[in-house]
């Protein structure tokens, strides 16, 4: 036997308190509608479900490979999501702090939501298929680094104990932190070759959930600031605006990467920037609603030492 | 004495200014009839916080060897916070660039208030000199041609279907 395998047994108590939540929710009409995961077609796959009727309830699982972020279909699919009423959505931790993020640019109420939290020991990793054991080497990147297994401030977060969880190597710091020790000419050399890849799918914007502009700035042509063309002067401008516009908002999902067709790693940038900006600002995503994010707020005393 | 004139490299360096304090700043300087190299192409913005990182990526691509963006000082400018807002922006903008590996020696910030003409001279002065003294910026601008047909029209498949003509 594997000495890594996680414990993830959690995850059966999880279910079925989500499903009895969801049953209770949905009869009492506490909530018109609930945001989760259900098992998909392919062996031990899920994918994200939206349930109106205390029927489907039993529909809603919790597995390692539910992995998706639902906090995205709260904001641009929020049409498809019928209106009136609250909003039931299981979350991780990880989607909490974009969902707490979301509520902080007032495109969420917290009143309009009902959350059902999960406590989370960790999910699969987008490479490997999904019905494989989860261990300390299919474990997705971002959990790794999770700091938020257990959600706070959920309505719902059913009793369980999380199991004792190793200490994994962090695979993103270890990774920035090489990168940032090579010489300027090879980091430009190894994005340059990442961005190569990028095909402009967009998909890494579209499954964001801070991406909600109803005109993404790369779509405007009148001025075109950035070429929408998949060739590399449009993809490394298209990747640094995006990670910009997600410095301090960015919740670290990591959907982003996980949706690139390409094996960018996105989130890799956004890592980056949520280090700088915890050292620049003190601003770390998290539970807590902030009305106004690092960047839309400063002190006076802000460091301008890079400024003559 | 058939020696061809070489060219020395002439940095090309584009300044974001506020209108407010550094272009006024400038115009001081023209009017005072301080001297400061004419590299640098000065575009005029409403505030520094008008300015979007995005321009500078984009000046970048179409061949500024250097970027300056100067506005008013802190607490002094005319949309009361604009200045703070890009100061903020443009730390954070600076750590990203220099993860991607761009040479940050080429980037310069600075406050140049409405009466500093001989500050902007030396600001100016400064940037262009560093920057002669690195060199064309040839990142972008590799991306920016990539862009473009390579123009290389000798490869044995193109010439074997031209003479199939």
């Amino acid at each position: 036997m594997n000495i890594h395998v996680l414990d993830k047994s959690i995850y059966t108590a999880v279910t079925e308190a989500i499903r009895s939540e969801a049953t209770r929710l949905l009869t009492a009409g506490d909530v018109t509608v609930i945001v989760g995961y259900a098992a998909a077609r392919r062996k031990g796959s899920a994918q994200p479900i939206v349930i109106t009727s205390s029927a489907d309830a039993d529909k809603l699982i919790f597995t390692p490979a539910c992995v998706n972020n639902l906090a995205v279909y709260l904001t641009k699919a929020k049409k498809e999501i019928p209106k009136g009423g609250k909003i039931g959505i299981v979350v991780k931790g990880c989607d909490l702090k974009a969902l707490v993020g979301l509520m902080g640019e007032s495109q969420l109420k917290r009143e309009e939501l009902y959350l059902i939290g999960v406590p989370c020991v960790g999910v699969l990793a987008s490479t490997v298929q999904p019905a494989t054991e989860l261990t300390a080497e299919t474990i997705a990147s971002k959990c790794r680094e999770c700091d938020a297994h257990l959600p706070s401030g959920c309505d719902l977060l059913p009793n369980v104990v999380l199991p004792p969880m190793p200490q994994l190597e962090g695979k993103y710091s270890a990774e920035i932190a090489r990168l940032e020790a090579l010489p300027p000419a090879e980091r430009w050399a190894f994005w340059k070759e990442q961005f190569a890849k990028c095909i402009k799918c967009y998909a890494c914007r579209q499954v964001c959930p801070f991406c909600f502009c109803e005109q993404c700035l790369c779509d405007r042509n009148k001025p075109q600031m950035v070429d929408t063309t998949p060739r590399p002067a449009g993809n490394t401008a298209w990747h640094i605006v995006r990670a910009m516009h997600l410095a301090g908002r960015c919740a670290g999902c990591a959907e982003c990467e996980r949706v690139c067709p390409m094996d960018i790693p996105l989130n890799l940038l956004n890592r980056k920037m949520a280090k700088e900006l915890k050292e620049l600002f003190d601003y770390e995503a998290g539970f807590e609603v902030n009305e106004k994010g690092p960047l839309s707020t400063y002190t006076e005393k802000d460091d301008q030492s890079f400024i003559k | 004495m058939n020696q061809t004139t070489q060219h020395g490299f002439e940095p090309k360096i584009i300044a974001f200014v506020c209108t407010w304090c550094t272009y006024a700043g400038a115009d001081l300087a023209g009017t005072s009839r301080m001297q400061y190299p004419a590299n640098v192409r000065v575009l005029k913005f409403p505030c520094t916080g008008r300015i979007d990182p995005v321009f500078i990526l984009k000046a970048f691509q179409q061949g500024a060897d250097g970027v300056l963006v100067s506005g008013c000082h802190p607490g002094d400018c005319h949309y009361i916070a604009g200045n703070f807002h890009a100061r903020r922006r443009f730390a954070a903008f600076r750590k990203l660039l220099e993860f991607i590996g761009v040479d940050l020696s080429r980037l310069q910030f600075s406050w140049v208030s409405a009466a500093e003409g001989g500050k902007w001279v030396e600001v100016v002065t400064d940037l262009t000199e560093k920057v002669r003294a690195m060199g064309p910026m040839v990142e972008f601008k590799e991306l920016a041609l990539e862009e473009q047909w390579s123009g290389v029209i000798d490869t044995p498949e193109l010439k074997e279907a031209y003479n199939a003509i």
